[in-house]
């Protein structure tokens, strides 16, 4: 992992202060990883109003459950763990919204709020990472692209083994090279 | 050359996970035309937001701490663990369980005379008084197709 992305806090002292109910450190600890939480949600999501509220949900999990983190892993991928389960379920969330809404043919007025296509989002990702890579894909070449992180690190967030994180990233970077090599508008923003 | 070709379509034509690994830690991680057929860690950089470039979200801590219901945060109820396979075969019996005993009692009653469909209609028992989001009034869309016994509630955060 790239220490230099670390950021300059005293993660045991937060961590020990926000197992001790104190506020002061649990504000220090979404001040600390809330940029980080927030762009890897953005980069999974896909969307800023969606990664927003991973972003709230990911920390009061990590508040609530703090006393099951086991100092011997790496809090940022404990972390970045919750993050991306907290994603997927967005993701999973909106995609059964949107069945729903297509079977139920709400006013588009309405439906539309849901979909948020109008979100106030400054720098929309490339639509070809959105629909080209599937979330597992995005999530292990964005923390491999971001965070430094190995296939082994990536295996601990996704769950699963070295081997099948490794070839998740390689089917991404594959895939991204090719769009990038092929045609260049489909990695335009938006 | 020819190797990473044979490569690429056993690559292509196996997809399995450990056969594949096995590929690209033998060869393709170490090969230089592979390599350049790959996305580099600069590239892959530019296309995603960075922690650097991202804002922090809106009111984030009130947010934590509005939805968490106190303002000091105190770790409760274990972390539920991701099912393992055992328990999902259980879940699944289990389910299925439920599903068929609620199925057969269904069948029996509606085989009797006295059965009066009218008088479970899920939408006649329907009732909402209030729907909070996030800790505030929200808006609320009752939908109930016609001719349906479905009612559907829809609930906004209000900005």
């Amino acid at each position: 992992m790239d220490e230099q992305k670390r950021p300059a806090v005293d993660e045991k002292e937060i961590i020990e202060g926000c197992l001790r109910g104190n506020p002061v450190s649990s504000r220090a600890m979404v001040d600390a990883y809330g940029k980080l939480v927030m762009a890897v949600a953005l980069n999974v999501v896909g969307n800023r109003e969606d990664a927003e509220d991973v972003c709230q949900e990911t920390f009061i999990q990590v508040f609530r459950h703090l006393d099951r983190y086991d100092p011997v892993r790496n809090f940022r991928t404990w972390l970045l763990t919750i993050v991306y389960r907290r994603s997927l379920d967005m993701i999973k969330k909106k995609r059964r919204f949107s069945e729903f809404t297509a079977r139920a043919r709400f006013e588009p007025a309405v439906a539309e709020r849901g979909g948020n296509p109008h979100s106030a989002d400054p720098e929309p990702l490339p639509s070809a990472l959105l629909t080209k890579l599937s979330p597992r894909e995005r999530t292990a070449l964005c923390l491999w692209a971001n965070e430094g992180y190995t296939a082994r690190d990536i295996s601990e967030v996704l769950d699963c083994s070295a081997s099948t994180a490794r070839v998740y990233l390689f089917n991404a970077r594959r895939k991204i090279k090719a769009l990038l090599e092929n045609d260049h508008g489909l990695l335009q923003n938006g | 050359m020819a190797f990473c070709r044979m490569v690429d379509i056993i690559y292509a034509a196996l997809p399995l996970r450990p056969l594949r690994a096995f590929l690209i830690r033998s060869h393709m991680e170490s090969c230089p035309r592979c390599q350049s057929r790959l996305l580099s860690r600069a590239e892959a950089g530019k296309l995603f937001v960075s922690s650097d470039d991202v804002g922090m979200p809106a009111n984030l801590w009130g947010r934590v701490t509005t939805q968490a219901g106190r303002g000091t945060p105190i770790p409760e109820a274990p972390l539920v663990q991701p099912a393992g396979a055992g328990w999902r075969w259980a879940a699944a019996v289990s389910t299925a369980a439920v599903v068929a005993v609620t199925g057969f009692w269904l069948l029996r009653e509606i085989d009797r005379q006295s059965f009066d469909p009218g008088s479970i209609r899920a939408a006649n028992r329907f009732q909402l008084d209030y729907v909070n989001v996030g800790g505030a009034p929200a808006q609320t869309f009752v939908y109930q197709p016609q001719g349906t016994d479905t009612v559907f509630v829809w609930a906004i955060k209000n900005p």
